[in-house]
């Protein structure tokens, strides 16, 4: 167990001390807030390019009022343009049209018929399928409030009752508390919570999981593989290379956590989101410490298996694309565990050993799942570190004695079987 | 020094033995029941051509491959875990951690073999001063030349103090001036009372250190014992002779397996069991002798003609 210790000492400074170790503390908040604050911000500021759109009012009733419900609804970046048709028949009028959003002297053009307010029809012209955001968020709610309106007008019912019938309802969401309180909810918040946690733990246990295939490769590409195993058995020399690797990254983790907690502390607001310590419940500070050190012994073992197997990173890559996939993947179906957590498929899925970190883990943000699931994934997962650990001590002390030839998936169940 | 000396047999007593060791890989038979008992405080020479399954018998001594049948002794004990703390071994495939400083990559081979942080430090620059290196100490391993990176290697291997060393081709790849460093390392180290297995398939270089051998072919030792015992064994000789006036030996000599002039002197190669004396008559009948010597054979030698005795049993 010493000797363990030794290799983790060693692994562990080797990592603290480097120099891209000091860069990846520093960058890496910087690094994750722009992955996830990023596109918040760009969400809130979305559509408020200046659009100058041209028009067509046959009608020559609805031109006025629309301008008036833009700038009221706060769409004073959408610029009406009314295009003057004289005594023009409506094709030749709508063919000037086409060619001003050719020209680039508008962005796109409404065509309103003659008699809007009895046959509301609108045609609307634009370059590109990106435009639609434009009608569908802006333009149609605001002509429909300005038919509304006139109709409303037309058979002389009174402000008030207008205000009355146009009433909407006002929604507030609570979570249930496990002590069966309530609080109040703020979906977006713990959705972001939830989401950068994830985050985490899929950046770390990428980073140091191939951290992990770059120093057993290194063993062998520094050709002290044999010397190693002169002095520590094979089993002892991955723990050591793993527990090291794992200590550093949990180190980088908690001189953030640190620094998080800091920040909270004074209350950081940027855009609506609200940087606050108080969503971390127990649960998910809990469970998503074990699933960060158990997703990270898995792919760290798997990955020093990969190694153990390989001579230099080109040989890895084969190996390695199904290890990224088992990250990728629960990452792709997150959506659909989100929608539906507790459904039959979500419950297989998230108890898979590889997907559990991300999935399970989810499932515990947005919903309280059995305990007997959580703690199912976490014995499948233990299970599995235990098998690949295995596994990746005796890929080791067979890869010494195959230098050269590039490994294949067949001498990988051959040397596993041995 | 790490280890208790009250363990080990008295010098000249087997400290490492194997017994029946065997390997195969698939069909192929690399090592096939080899035994072998080496003494303490010997340095003792295991010799074969490439291939004759040295490097498999050494990586079952240090556990690196798991032997099918076969017992391995370490001072009478079976080999275990800590007993491996007290071999140290070079492999053929040898290197350093690139990034690492001198000192700390010579303290970590030391750690991992049991020796205490603190007394591993204090070894490790002990070694770097005998070495020459202590200006390097801080250094990383690749900003140094190759022969000091072989320097560094070395220490680790004795740096811990071991009972046992295993050299696996220890000279190869070393310019002249560093082999001869080495060889004198070995020889101060075997004066200390370390043991030192000494594999190679250069002859020569095994025959100027080893005080006793053991010849391996196909994975079976053909030859083993210290090296005057081999000589007996094998009293393959050969003799120079040359001559006033030009005359020439005679064709019809007893024993004479192959004759060769160069720069006027005969040399003549005498088949196994034939004793030098028997041509001195016969030589000095021919004519005017002026040179007659009787030559030991090389360790090459006795290996040709051990492979072909072997081979000849095995035939019959």
């Amino acid at each position: 167990m010493r000797k363990v210790l030794t290799v983790i000492r060693k692994e562990y400074l080797e990592r603290v001390r480097s120099k891209s170790f000091v860069i990846g503390t520093l960058l890496g908040p910087v690094l994750m807030s722009m992955f996830i604050l990023v596109p918040v911000l760009v969400a809130d500021k979305g559509g408020d390019e200046h659009r100058t759109v041209g028009i067509i009012d046959l009608s020559g009733e609805v031109l006025e009022s629309l301008s008036f419900v833009l700038a009221d609804q706060g769409r004073g970046n959408v610029e009406l343009e009314p295009l003057d048709c004289g005594a023009r028949d409506r094709d030749a009028c709508v063919e000037e049209l086409r060619g001003q959003i050719l020209d680039g002297t508008v962005h796109s053009g409404v065509v309103l018929g003659e008699n809007f307010y009895d046959e509301p029809r609108a045609t609307f012209y634009n370059q590109s399928v990106s435009s639609l955001v434009l009608r569908e968020d802006v333009l149609e709610p605001a002509l429909n409030r300005v038919l509304r309106e006139a109709r409303f007008a037309r058979v002389d019912v009174p402000e008030s009752v207008y205000t009355y019938l146009s009433g909407r309802a006002y929604w507030d969401s609570r979570s249930v508390t496990a002590e069966g309180g309530e609080q109040v909810q703020n979906e977006a918040g713990s959705f972001v919570v939830a989401v950068s946690l994830i985050m985490i733990i899929y950046m770390m246990v990428i980073m140091y999981g191939s951290h992990t295939l770059t120093a057993v490769i290194e063993e062998k590409s520094s050709r002290m593989a044999e010397v190693m195993l002169a002095s520590v058995s094979p089993g002892h020399l991955m723990l050591g290379k793993v527990l090291g690797i794992g200590l550093s990254g949990l180190t980088q983790f908690g001189i953030w956590a640190l620094a998080f907690f800091v920040v909270s502390q004074r209350g950081v607001t940027i855009g609506d989101f609200s940087l606050d310590a108080a969503m971390l419940t127990p649960t998910i500070l809990v469970s998503f410490v074990v699933f960060f050190l158990l997703g990270f012994f898995l792919y760290a073992t798997l990955y020093a298996g990969v190694g153990a197997l390989c001579n230099s990173i080109q040989d890895s890559q084969q190996f390695n694309t199904p290890l990224v996939m088992g990250l990728v993947i629960p990452m792709m179906l997150l959506s659909l565990v989100l929608r539906s957590p507790d459904s039959t498929l979500a419950v297989v899925l998230s108890l898979v050993p590889l997907f559990a970190p991300v999935l399970m883990f989810m499932r515990v943000c947005v919903e309280t799942p059995p305990m007997w699931q959580i703690g199912l994934s976490w014995a499948l997962m233990i299970v599995s570190i235990w098998l690949a650990a295995r596994g990746a001590g005796k890929l080791f002390r067979l890869g010494i004695l195959m230098h050269g030839a590039a490994p294949t998936w067949a001498s990988l169940v051959r040397m596993l079987r041995s | 020094m790490t280890t208790n000396h009250a363990t080990l047999p008295a010098v000249g007593e087997p400290l490492l033995t194997l017994r029946g060791v065997s390997k195969a890989y698939g069909t192929k038979q690399a090592v096939a029941g080899v035994d072998l008992a080496i003494p303490r405080g010997s340095i003792y020479g295991f010799l074969g051509p490439n291939g004759a399954g040295k490097t498999t018998t050494i990586r079952s001594i240090m556990n690196i491959i798991l032997p099918d049948s076969g017992e391995i002794l370490l001072a009478g004990e079976p080999l275990g875990a800590t007993a491996r703390d007290r071999i140290g071994y070079l492999p053929e495939e040898r290197g350093l951690y690139r990034k690492m400083k001198c000192v700390e990559q010579l303290a970590y081979l030391a750690e991992l073999k049991g020796v205490p942080r603190r007394e591993a430090m204090e070894r490790a620059d002990v070694w770097l001063e005998r070495l020459g290196l202590t200006e390097n100490r801080d250094k990383k391993v690749d900003t140094l030349s190759k022969g000091m990176q072989q320097k560094i290697q070395f220490a680790a291997t004795f740096i811990s103090g071991p009972d046992l060393v295993i050299l696996d081709e220890v000279f190869s790849g070393l310019d002249p001036l560093n082999i001869e460093l080495l060889r004198e390392m070995i020889l101060e180290e075997k004066e200390k009372g370390t043991t030192i297995l000494f594999s190679t398939h250069m002859l020569a270089e095994a025959e100027k250190i080893c005080d006793a051998i053991c010849l391996i072919e196909g994975g079976e030792v053909i030859l083993d014992g210290t090296l005057q015992q081999v000589r007996e064994r094998f009293p393959v000789h050969t003799v120079r002779a040359a001559w006033r006036d030009e005359t020439e030996p005679p064709t019809d000599l007893p024993g004479v397996t192959r004759r060769e002039k160069s720069e006027g002197v005969w040399e003549l190669a005498l088949a196994e069991g034939v004793v030098p004396d028997s041509l001195l008559e016969l030589l000095a009948a021919a004519g005017p002798l002026t040179l007659f010597s009787a030559n030991r054979p090389s360790l090459g030698e006795i290996f040709l003609a051990a492979v072909a005795r072997h081979r000849g049993e095995v035939a019959a």
